[in-house]
Protein backbone atom coordinates (compact mmCIF):
# COMPACT_ATOMS: atom_id res chain seq x y z
CA UNK A 1 0.00 0.00 0.00
CA UNK A 2 2.59 2.55 1.06
CA UNK A 3 4.83 1.72 -1.93
CA UNK A 4 2.01 2.52 -4.34
CA UNK A 5 1.58 5.93 -2.70
CA UNK A 6 5.18 6.94 -3.22
CA UNK A 7 5.31 5.73 -6.83
CA UNK A 8 2.14 7.33 -8.10
CA UNK A 9 0.59 10.76 -8.38
CA UNK A 10 -3.07 11.73 -8.60
CA UNK A 11 -4.36 13.53 -11.67
CA UNK A 12 -7.32 15.86 -10.95
CA UNK A 13 -8.48 15.66 -14.57
CA UNK A 14 -8.77 11.93 -15.21
CA UNK A 15 -9.08 11.15 -11.48
CA UNK A 16 -6.51 8.36 -11.77
CA UNK A 17 -3.20 7.74 -10.05
CA UNK A 18 -0.44 7.50 -12.61
CA UNK A 19 3.00 5.96 -12.18
CA UNK A 20 5.91 8.32 -11.65
CA UNK A 21 8.84 8.22 -14.04
CA UNK A 22 12.42 8.44 -12.84
CA UNK A 23 13.22 11.87 -11.40
CA UNK A 24 9.60 13.01 -11.00
CA UNK A 25 9.16 14.59 -7.58
CA UNK A 26 7.48 17.49 -5.79
CA UNK A 27 7.69 20.57 -8.02
CA UNK A 28 8.24 18.63 -11.26
CA UNK A 29 6.18 19.70 -14.25
CA UNK A 30 4.87 16.53 -15.85
CA UNK A 31 2.32 15.34 -18.40
CA UNK A 32 -0.29 12.91 -17.10
CA UNK A 33 0.36 9.77 -19.18
CA UNK A 34 -3.35 8.90 -19.11
CA UNK A 35 -5.11 12.12 -20.18
CA UNK A 36 -2.27 14.39 -21.31
CA UNK A 37 -2.84 17.15 -18.72
CA UNK A 38 0.19 19.25 -17.77
CA UNK A 39 0.64 19.16 -13.99
CA UNK A 40 2.93 20.47 -11.27
CA UNK A 41 3.44 17.76 -8.67
CA UNK A 42 2.69 18.81 -5.10
CA UNK A 43 2.66 16.98 -1.79
CA UNK A 44 -0.62 16.13 -0.10
CA UNK A 45 -1.53 13.93 2.89
CA UNK A 46 -2.40 11.18 0.37
CA UNK A 47 0.84 11.40 -1.58
CA UNK A 48 1.72 13.40 -4.66
CA UNK A 49 -1.05 15.24 -6.43
CA UNK A 50 -0.94 17.19 -9.69
CA UNK A 51 -1.93 20.86 -9.90
CA UNK A 52 -3.32 21.85 -13.29
CA UNK A 53 -1.07 24.25 -15.23
CA UNK A 54 -2.88 27.13 -17.03
CA UNK A 55 -6.21 25.99 -15.57
CA UNK A 56 -9.26 27.12 -17.51
CA UNK A 57 -7.40 28.53 -20.49
CA UNK A 58 -7.52 27.54 -24.12
CA UNK A 59 -3.83 26.74 -23.78
CA UNK A 60 -4.62 24.14 -21.12
CA UNK A 61 -7.23 22.26 -23.13
CA UNK A 62 -5.28 22.56 -26.39
CA UNK A 63 -2.11 21.15 -24.80
CA UNK A 64 -4.03 18.44 -22.97
CA UNK A 65 -5.81 17.24 -26.10
CA UNK A 66 -2.67 17.41 -28.25
CA UNK A 67 -0.69 15.50 -25.62
CA UNK A 68 -3.44 12.90 -25.37
CA UNK A 69 -3.56 12.48 -29.15
CA UNK A 70 0.23 12.09 -29.26
CA UNK A 71 0.29 9.54 -26.42
CA UNK A 72 -2.46 7.45 -28.07
CA UNK A 73 -1.44 8.00 -31.70
CA UNK A 74 -4.71 9.74 -32.66
CA UNK A 75 -5.24 12.61 -35.05
CA UNK A 76 -7.56 15.61 -35.40
CA UNK A 77 -9.59 16.85 -38.35
CA UNK A 78 -10.90 20.22 -39.47
CA UNK A 79 -13.46 20.49 -36.66
CA UNK A 80 -10.71 20.67 -34.01
CA UNK A 81 -10.77 24.46 -33.55
CA UNK A 82 -14.60 24.53 -33.36
CA UNK A 83 -14.50 21.84 -30.68
CA UNK A 84 -11.86 23.77 -28.71
CA UNK A 85 -14.21 26.76 -28.85
CA UNK A 86 -17.05 24.54 -27.58
CA UNK A 87 -14.82 23.26 -24.77
CA UNK A 88 -14.02 26.84 -23.75
CA UNK A 89 -17.75 27.63 -23.71
CA UNK A 90 -18.31 24.58 -21.48
CA UNK A 91 -15.64 25.83 -19.08
CA UNK A 92 -17.17 29.30 -18.94
CA UNK A 93 -20.78 28.11 -18.56
CA UNK A 94 -20.41 24.87 -16.65
CA UNK A 95 -17.09 25.12 -14.83
CA UNK A 96 -14.82 22.68 -16.64
CA UNK A 97 -13.86 21.20 -20.00
CA UNK A 98 -16.78 18.80 -20.39
CA UNK A 99 -17.51 17.19 -23.76
CA UNK A 100 -19.10 19.93 -25.90
CA UNK A 101 -21.48 17.44 -27.51
CA UNK A 102 -22.96 16.04 -24.33
CA UNK A 103 -25.53 17.35 -21.89
CA UNK A 104 -23.99 15.88 -18.77
CA UNK A 105 -21.50 17.96 -16.80
CA UNK A 106 -19.88 15.21 -14.75
CA UNK A 107 -16.20 14.38 -14.11
CA UNK A 108 -16.24 11.31 -16.37
CA UNK A 109 -17.09 13.51 -19.35
CA UNK A 110 -14.15 15.86 -18.77
CA UNK A 111 -12.23 15.85 -22.07
CA UNK A 112 -10.72 13.39 -22.98
CA UNK A 113 -13.82 11.66 -21.60
CA UNK A 114 -13.77 8.31 -19.83
CA UNK A 115 -15.16 6.33 -22.80
CA UNK A 116 -12.40 7.85 -24.94
CA UNK A 117 -9.74 7.01 -22.36
CA UNK A 118 -11.28 3.51 -22.30
CA UNK A 119 -10.74 2.87 -26.00
CA UNK A 120 -13.76 4.26 -27.90
CA UNK A 121 -11.51 5.61 -30.65
CA UNK A 122 -10.08 2.15 -31.34
CA UNK A 123 -13.60 0.71 -31.33
CA UNK A 124 -15.44 3.36 -33.34
CA UNK A 125 -12.66 5.11 -35.25
CA UNK A 126 -13.42 8.36 -33.40
CA UNK A 127 -14.51 9.67 -30.01
CA UNK A 128 -18.14 10.61 -29.33
CA UNK A 129 -17.79 14.19 -30.55
CA UNK A 130 -15.27 13.56 -33.31
CA UNK A 131 -12.37 15.37 -31.65
CA UNK A 132 -9.97 12.40 -31.62
CA UNK A 133 -9.68 10.12 -34.65
CA UNK A 134 -7.92 6.84 -35.27
CA UNK A 135 -5.11 7.28 -37.78
CA UNK A 136 -5.91 5.82 -41.21
CA UNK B 1 -52.51 20.70 -32.82
CA UNK B 2 -49.60 21.64 -35.00
CA UNK B 3 -49.70 21.24 -38.73
CA UNK B 4 -47.10 19.73 -41.04
CA UNK B 5 -46.41 23.17 -42.45
CA UNK B 6 -44.84 24.27 -39.17
CA UNK B 7 -41.45 25.92 -39.16
CA UNK B 8 -38.54 23.50 -38.84
CA UNK B 9 -37.48 22.98 -35.25
CA UNK B 10 -33.89 22.56 -34.10
CA UNK B 11 -32.83 21.05 -30.78
CA UNK B 12 -29.20 21.97 -30.14
CA UNK B 13 -26.46 22.34 -27.57
CA UNK B 14 -24.92 25.81 -27.41
CA UNK B 15 -21.38 24.37 -27.27
CA UNK B 16 -21.69 21.77 -30.05
CA UNK B 17 -19.98 22.66 -33.34
CA UNK B 18 -22.19 20.30 -35.37
CA UNK B 19 -25.27 22.09 -34.03
CA UNK B 20 -23.67 25.39 -35.06
CA UNK B 21 -23.06 24.04 -38.57
CA UNK B 22 -26.70 22.98 -38.86
CA UNK B 23 -27.90 26.42 -37.74
CA UNK B 24 -25.45 28.09 -40.13
CA UNK B 25 -26.69 25.91 -43.00
CA UNK B 26 -30.32 26.85 -42.31
CA UNK B 27 -29.40 30.55 -41.98
CA UNK B 28 -27.45 30.46 -45.24
CA UNK B 29 -30.47 29.00 -46.99
CA UNK B 30 -32.71 31.61 -45.38
CA UNK B 31 -34.83 29.00 -43.64
CA UNK B 32 -36.89 30.36 -40.76
CA UNK B 33 -36.80 27.90 -37.87
CA UNK B 34 -37.34 27.60 -34.14
CA UNK B 35 -34.30 26.66 -32.11
CA UNK B 36 -33.88 25.45 -28.56
CA UNK B 37 -30.41 25.34 -27.00
CA UNK B 38 -31.22 22.56 -24.57
CA UNK B 39 -28.16 23.06 -22.34
CA UNK B 40 -29.16 26.67 -21.61
CA UNK B 41 -32.66 25.86 -20.33
CA UNK B 42 -33.42 25.82 -16.62
CA UNK B 43 -33.61 22.35 -15.05
CA UNK B 44 -37.38 21.76 -15.21
CA UNK B 45 -37.71 22.94 -18.78
CA UNK B 46 -34.59 20.98 -19.72
CA UNK B 47 -36.01 17.71 -18.37
CA UNK B 48 -39.17 18.19 -20.39
CA UNK B 49 -37.31 18.99 -23.60
CA UNK B 50 -34.88 16.08 -23.14
CA UNK B 51 -37.85 13.75 -22.75
CA UNK B 52 -39.25 15.19 -25.97
CA UNK B 53 -35.94 14.59 -27.77
CA UNK B 54 -35.68 11.04 -26.45
CA UNK B 55 -39.23 10.28 -27.53
CA UNK B 56 -38.51 11.60 -31.01
CA UNK B 57 -35.09 10.03 -31.57
CA UNK B 58 -34.58 7.35 -28.93
CA UNK B 59 -31.42 9.06 -27.70
CA UNK B 60 -29.90 12.29 -26.42
CA UNK B 61 -27.81 13.22 -29.41
CA UNK B 62 -27.67 16.67 -31.01
CA UNK B 63 -28.53 18.44 -33.23
CA UNK B 64 -32.03 17.18 -33.93
CA UNK B 65 -33.95 18.87 -36.75
CA UNK B 66 -37.65 18.32 -37.24
CA UNK B 67 -38.91 19.19 -40.73
CA UNK B 68 -42.52 18.09 -41.19
CA UNK B 69 -42.44 14.34 -40.58
CA UNK B 70 -38.68 14.10 -41.05
CA UNK B 71 -36.45 13.77 -38.00
CA UNK B 72 -32.77 14.36 -38.72
CA UNK B 73 -30.23 13.53 -36.00
CA UNK B 74 -26.74 14.93 -36.40
CA UNK B 75 -25.47 17.52 -38.87
CA UNK B 76 -26.36 16.07 -42.30
CA UNK B 77 -26.57 18.58 -45.15
CA UNK B 78 -27.79 16.00 -47.68
CA UNK B 79 -30.71 15.03 -45.47
CA UNK B 80 -31.47 18.70 -44.71
CA UNK B 81 -31.47 19.57 -48.42
CA UNK B 82 -33.76 16.66 -49.21
CA UNK B 83 -36.20 17.42 -46.41
CA UNK B 84 -36.24 21.13 -47.29
CA UNK B 85 -36.35 20.43 -51.04
CA UNK B 86 -33.33 22.65 -51.66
Amino acid sequence: MSDAKTERAYCPVCLARFKLEAGWKEGSVVICPICGQKLILAKSPDGLIGDRVDKGTVREIRERSENFARIRGYEFNDIKEDLLEGLMAKYKRFGDFYCPCRMEHVPEYQCPCKPTRGGDVEKNGRCYCGFFWKKK
Amino acid sequence: MSSMADKPKVYALSTCPYCKRTKRFLDQHKIVYDCIDVDLLDDDKQDKVLEEVEKLTGRRSFPVVIIGKEIIVGHDEDKLKKALRL
